[in-house]
């Protein structure tokens, strides 16, 4: 036809007019290249780590979703040397897939002086299930982390026989756990000094066989979108003391409320002194299980209130495709706030506690929305990257399905992570400023927070989805003090989770509560670093031990820029 | 949340049309008693002399003593449509209409409020007859062309325009609708003969706004914002350019620039329905409260009884712990629409802080419900 002639003076084609009728665009915008300051955090290359390990995700031609969901990571110091090792998970064979090769998790240990060592085979945690995430917790009180595997089809946990080895007990444990679990998080919900374990369940994802939802515009399967699964209730399991677990979410609002669970944090929303949880779900409303103790019946008891705390919704009250979600006292109020992260256009929120068992979003107030408009968010953690006392966040993306770039030219598979400072009580996107790492993109999941140096400054494991992961050491260069403490709990849980930290410095009086879970399938290195920005001393630390003690106990004067070990003993 | 984005999308091209038919000059009067008279006819002055406010307060008075002068009735709508009051001009306009019902240009200018407010399936018929009454009128035939393509009535469209393409071949507005239309009727090839007339005139903030336009309406929103920033820069006073790239600056994150753009739109035009709102939920998600609420009150003074509009200004009650008003105003949301599912979410939440447990999960049960109704609706298999 004689009009395609006319194209380029009109500088719009034809084709211009048909892809505009079918919705869909091609135009993409390449990232500019951002800070040429030295970089706050500085990607380790596997060359220099030695960390070789790479996940499979096991993208079929079907695009089973289980594939598109996973890795999760871990910071943990297994062989309790003061030095954070590191534990990655792999998908494996499952019941929609049969590796061609052997695939199994890993474990690194730390060599001390910036690389680490595959021990995988010698420790015997290599999996054999399609691995989700991990939780790292002392759940026998014998102060050695054991580990704790999600998984699609089959669950594993692997106590730490103190010898660099770890045995599978979960059928001793009582932990064999059907169906399709993602984050899991230890809390000692009744406050009897041994670890519970909540774990999320995702979707009902039949059987033998598994949904599909069509051809994409391409003509090829895609990754469903969760809303076509029915949701289904999560686990509470309790710590019986010996070794074992009881289920205890029956006649609970645990049980009673379907979700579709992917991430969870543990924190104490009320200061009751009772670990509450929150839990984000995929396309259905988010859980906020606050912990009301016993009933008349002697039964614990949760009750499920996001509705009524404003974190089940959008602000505009829609239901989100809630992923990592993560709680910390951002602003220095003596209460716990929240995070949950969302897909694209649908935008991450920052929810304040109001103190009255009720929250509001302030992401916008805090440029959080703005920046997660295009993102869909996985791990996170609030941290103080820089030890000013103030908490930040971090946010690592990617998309969930990987043909996402053929219908939309804004959205994309791989997304860059986000650094967020705190200043003057607000964050701010510092990404563009913080080094060559966050113009980058990744297809990220998993995300943990931990010393792996032990200088003081946190760093960051991320876990992506078919990838290596991504070792962020920490770099930055303010020069502010620190004091790292490792909590050891006598008569609490040895973790200390629940445990209340306040410390003075500078005329500042700051506090944290040792939550325990956050970000998205992954752990974190349990100690705590408390920032004192430029103060060049620590008047006093206090922590107050989680029930049953609930002793406090008071350091005057403690040393700067040096990890402690303190014991409730 | 109820839109109407899509037939405010495809009005552009023609909206210059309305204002020009909107702007009918105010009817003399006839015979009155001395005293009211002289009320009338300064009222007229006054809006001759483009003194609305003082028009309105004339017509009014008038009004109150002869409540059935359909020239008052007519010349009061057309002064409260001036200011975007287009519900009340409305309300006017049919009183004038039942006292005369063959009052052409009355009728023209109710047609036109609700073309104004969005009311497409109002404007319609009103078009459709002043269209059949005189068949030549170009303007009228426009306009009735743009509602139909807003209500889906693609064919229609086609049947309309094509004889008038024909006799206006370099007519930009009619090849716009006309193209438009065939597309959306799936006669793409038909379309593309029409649009490509369009591109051989070069590149124009008007291609460029339907392209953005069309292209925001797929979702395609960085492909929206690329052509809505070049209409920008081909012409920034293209009418309603702004509200658009707005929009598209907010899908693809730049918050900050789609508030300038919603702003510099308002200051063209105080009454966009759009930017007013858009700028108001962008205040209120900075807890602007009192930022916010002008431009939402706007929205409604616009747009009367719009759910989307009454559902921010209600959480806004809400945010501000007026709980009872949020929960007044939230009960007439879910009453008007009970399946505006985000307002039974807010309405649960306000019940709970309420205390009233049972009203909260009695809401709770019907979002669940909804959301359900709206899962089993999605693609893809049932779940096994």
């Amino acid at each position: 036809m004689k009009s395609t002639r006319t194209k380029s003076k009109a500088r719009l084609s034809r084709r211009d007019i048909l892809t505009l009728a079918a919705g869909a665009g091609a135009a993409r915008l390449l990232g500019a290249d951002k800070a040429d300051a030295a970089p706050v955090f500085e990607e380790v290359p596997p060359s220099v780590s030695g960390i070789t390990w790479v996940h499979e995700n096991a993208m079929s031609p079907e695009r089973y979703l289980p594939e598109t969901l996973g890795p999760g990571c871990a910071f943990l110091d297994f062989d309790n040397d003061g030095w954070m090792d590191i534990y990655l998970v792999n998908s494996g064979p499952s019941d929609f897939y049969k590796p061609s090769q052997p695939i199994r998790n890993a474990l690194y240990k730390n060599n001390r002086d910036g690389t680490f060592t595959d021990v995988t085979e010698k420790a015997g945690v290599s999996g054999g299930t399609f691995g989700m995430g991990v939780a790292v917790g002392d759940y026998d009180n014998d102060g050695w982390p054991d580990i704790f595997v999600t998984a699609y089809g089959k669950c594993i946990l692997y106590k730490n026989n103190q010898d660099g080895t770890f045995t599978d007990v979960t059928k001793k444990a009582g932990l064999e756990t059907p169906g399709w679990t993602t984050s899991a998080v230890w809390f000692d919900y009744d406050n009897d000094g041994h670890l519970d374990l909540f774990l999320c369940s995702f979707v009902d994802y039949g059987t033998t066989e598994h949904m599909s939802c069509g051809d994409n515009k391409l003509g090829r399967h895609y990754y469903c979108i969760p809303r076509v699964f029915r949701g289904t209730a999560s686990y509470l399991y309790h710590n019986n003391g010996d070794g074992t677990f009881t289920q205890v979410q029956k006649g609970t609002d645990i049980e009673k409320s379907l979700g579709k669970g992917l991430g969870v944090v543990a924190t104490d929303i009320n200061n009751d002194g009772l670990m509450d949880l929150f839990v984000a779900n995929d396309t259905v409303q988010n859980f906020l299980y606050v912990n009301r103790g016993k009933d008349k019946n002697g039964k614990w008891q949760f009750e499920e209130m996001a509705l009524a705390a404003e974190v089940g919704y959008s602000d505009g009250g829609r239901a989100r495709s809630g992923m990592g979600v993560d709680a910390a006292d951002v602003f220095n109020s003596g209460y716990q706030d929240l995070f949950v992260a969302n897909v694209d256009q649908e935008m991450f929120s920052l929810y304040r506690n109001q103190k009255n068992e009720t929250f509001r979003d302030v992401a916008h107030a805090n440029g959080v929305a703005q920046s997660t408009r295009l993102l869909s968010g996985w791990g996170l953690k609030f941290f103080d990257y820089d030890n000013d006392g103030a908490v930040d966040l971090i946010l690592s993306n990617g998309h969930p399905d990987d043909m996402i770039e053929n219908y939309s030219a804004q959205v994309h598979y791989k997304e860059p992570i986000l650094l967020f400072h705190q200043e003057d009580g607000k964050l701010r996107d510092v990404s563009a400023e913080s080094g060559p790492a966050f113009s980058k993109s990744w297809s990220a999941r998993g995300l943990a927070s931990g010393d792996f140096n032990n200088d003081g400054l946190i760093d960051i494991l991320i876990a992506t989805n078919g990838g290596a992961p991504v070792l962020l050491k920490n770099r930055c260069g303010a020069g502010n003090n620190w004091l790292g403490l490792k909590l050891q709990g006598v008569k609490c849980n040895r973790d200390a989770i629940g445990a209340k930290i306040r410390w003075s410095a500078g005329g500042v009086v700051r506090s944290r509560l040792k939550n325990n879970g956050g970000s998205y399938l992954s752990s974190h290195d349990p100690r705590e670093v408390l920032g004192v920005g430029k103060a060049d001393k620590i008047d006093w630390v206090e922590i107050t031990w989680p029930q049953p003690s609930g002793k406090v106990r008071r350091i005057e004067n403690p040393p700067l820029n040096r990890y402690i070990a303190v014991s409730e003993a | 949340m109820p839109r109407r984005e899509s037939f405010r999308t495809s009005g552009i091209l023609v909206l210059a049309l309305a204002a020009a038919l909107g702007a009918q000059g105010p009817a003399r009067p006839t015979a009155q008693p001395p005293a009211d008279d002289q009320i009338l006819k300064d009222a007229i002055g006054a809006q001759q002399s483009g003194n609305t406010d003082a028009a309105i307060r004339g017509y009014e008075k008038y009004l109150a003593a002869h409540p059935d002068n359909p020239i008052a009735l007519s010349n009061l709508g057309a002064a409260y449509a001036k200011n975007g009051r287009y519900s009340d001009a409305i309300t006017q306009y049919k009183h004038a209409l039942k006292l005369q019902p063959s009052n052409a240009p009355v009728e023209m200018n109710l047609a036109l409020a609700y073309y104004k407010i969005g009311e497409a399936e109002e404007a319609a018929p009103i078009f459709e007859k002043v269209h059949r009454a005189a068949p030549d009128q170009f303007q009228p035939t426009m306009l009735l062309a743009d509602c139909w393509l807003a209500m889906g009535k693609n064919k229609q469209v086609v049947e309309l325009l094509d004889p008038i393409a024909q006799q206006r071949a370099d007519d930009l507005g009619v090849a716009y609708l006309l193209g438009t239309a065939l597309v959306r009727d799936n006669q793409v090839e038909r379309g593309q003969v029409v649009i490509d007339k369009i591109l051989r005139n070069g590149d124009s903030a008007e291609a460029r706004l339907l392209l953005g336009t069309t292209k925001l309406n797929g979702n395609d929103f960085a492909g929206a914002l690329e052509d809505l920033s070049k209409a920008v820069a081909l012409n920034p006073e293209l009418p309603d350019l702004y509200s658009f790239y707005g929009l598209a600056l907010l899908r693809t994150g730049d918050t900050k620039g789609a508030a300038e753009a919603f702003r510099r739109e308002l200051a063209a035009n105080p009454n966009d329905f759009n930017s007013n709102l858009q700028l108001g939920a962008l205040l209120k998600m900075d807890e602007n409260y009192d930022g916010a609420l002008p431009y939402l009150n706007r929205a409604l003074q616009v747009r009367p009884g719009d759910l989307g509009v009454r559902y921010q200004l209600a959480t806004i009650e809400f945010a501000q712990n007026n709980v009872e008003q949020a929960r007044a105003q939230l009960e007439a949301i879910v009453k008007e629409s009970p399946n505006f599912t985000e307002a039974h979410v807010t309405l649960a939440t306000v019940y709970y802080r309420l205390k009233l447990k049972a009203e909260g999960d009695r809401e709770r049960a019907i979002v669940q419900r909804l959301n359900a109704e709206a899962q089993e609706k999605q693609p893809g298999a049932v779940a096994k």
